[in-house]
């Protein structure tokens, strides 16, 4: 599996960390609650199929990439970088 | 599933078998430091694994960075294995929670009850687990081996079960 570093062009997933799905951009407000925070840090739609989730090309630029891939195929739709102040 | 989003992620957990060997391995051995273990086929064959893949998958297959950390692990815990070539490989479907623990539970829709969420470790469980959830289902009340493991405990905090002491956290177990 590779993945296209909007920074660094393509590169191998060896140079990346996963990290998750992207609902972690989705940070609630500290006082949203018990059930909204539970939903936010554990609960998942964990599909068959297209997904987004968050990868940190550590042994490359350093940036954290919203990798939009299919979960059935391996193959990686698109990347797009995300700021440090979302995560 | 019935408009319920689960605190599950399902990733992919390869496996592998050499060739035919004479025997030379009579038990499983684990292998904890390398999250690695292996035994001996009847046929001779060697069936080894270690780590996810570590990210969201439902294709049955892994990729190669993987099945180079496993083979590493393997020649760590025992290098007298090198020379064995591998016949095949293949990958599973595991529905990791955030702690590595299963989930044995009702719902809160009437009737729909739940045994999921067994990450690599279930097959071996499932006796067990299915006379605990048999006693769930018949009684509506948790087995007493099965109590802790609750829907309900990531929202709660309460029993979590957390192997390696790293956070319930999805893409840590």
């Amino acid at each position: 599996m590779r993945i296209e570093c909007p920074l660094c062009g393509t590169r191998d997933r060896r140079e990346f960390y996963y990290s998750g799905h992207a609902i972690a951009l989705a940070r609630p407000a500290p006082d949203a609650g018990a059930e909204v925070w539970d939903d936010y840090l554990h609960n998942r739609e964990n599909p068959a199929g297209i997904t987004e989730d968050l990868w940190h090309h550590e042994f490359g630029c350093g940036a954290w990439l919203a990798v939009r891939r299919d979960t059935v195929s391996h193959a990686v739709v698109s990347a797009r970088l995300v700021k440090g102040d979302q995560l | 599933m019935a408009g319920m989003r689960l605190p599950i992620e399902s990733h992919v957990l390869q496996a592998f078998v050499t060739e035919g060997l004479k025997p030379c391995i009579d038990h499983v051995i684990s292998f904890g430091m390398g999250h690695f273990y292996i035994s001996q086929s009847d046929k001779g064959g060697l069936v080894f694994g270690g780590d996810l893949d570590m990210y969201a998958s439902y294709a049955a297959r892994g990729n190669l960075p993987m099945v180079e950390h496993v083979a590493e692990a393997g020649m760590t815990l025992m290098p007298m294995i090198g020379k064995a070539r591998m016949l095949r490989s293949w990958g599973g479907i595991m529905d990791m929670t955030p702690d590595g623990s299963p989930i044995i539970d009702k719902t809160h829709i009437e009737g729909l009850y739940l045994n999921a969420g067994w990450c690599y470790g279930g097959f071996k469980a499932v006796p067990a687990s299915g006379h605990c959830f048999a006693h769930l289902l018949a009684t509506d009340r948790p087995h007493s081996a099965a109590a802790r493991f609750r829907l309900d405990r990531f929202r709660s905090g309460r029993g979590l079960m957390d192997e390696e002491g790293t956070g319930a956290q999805h893409n840590l177990h």
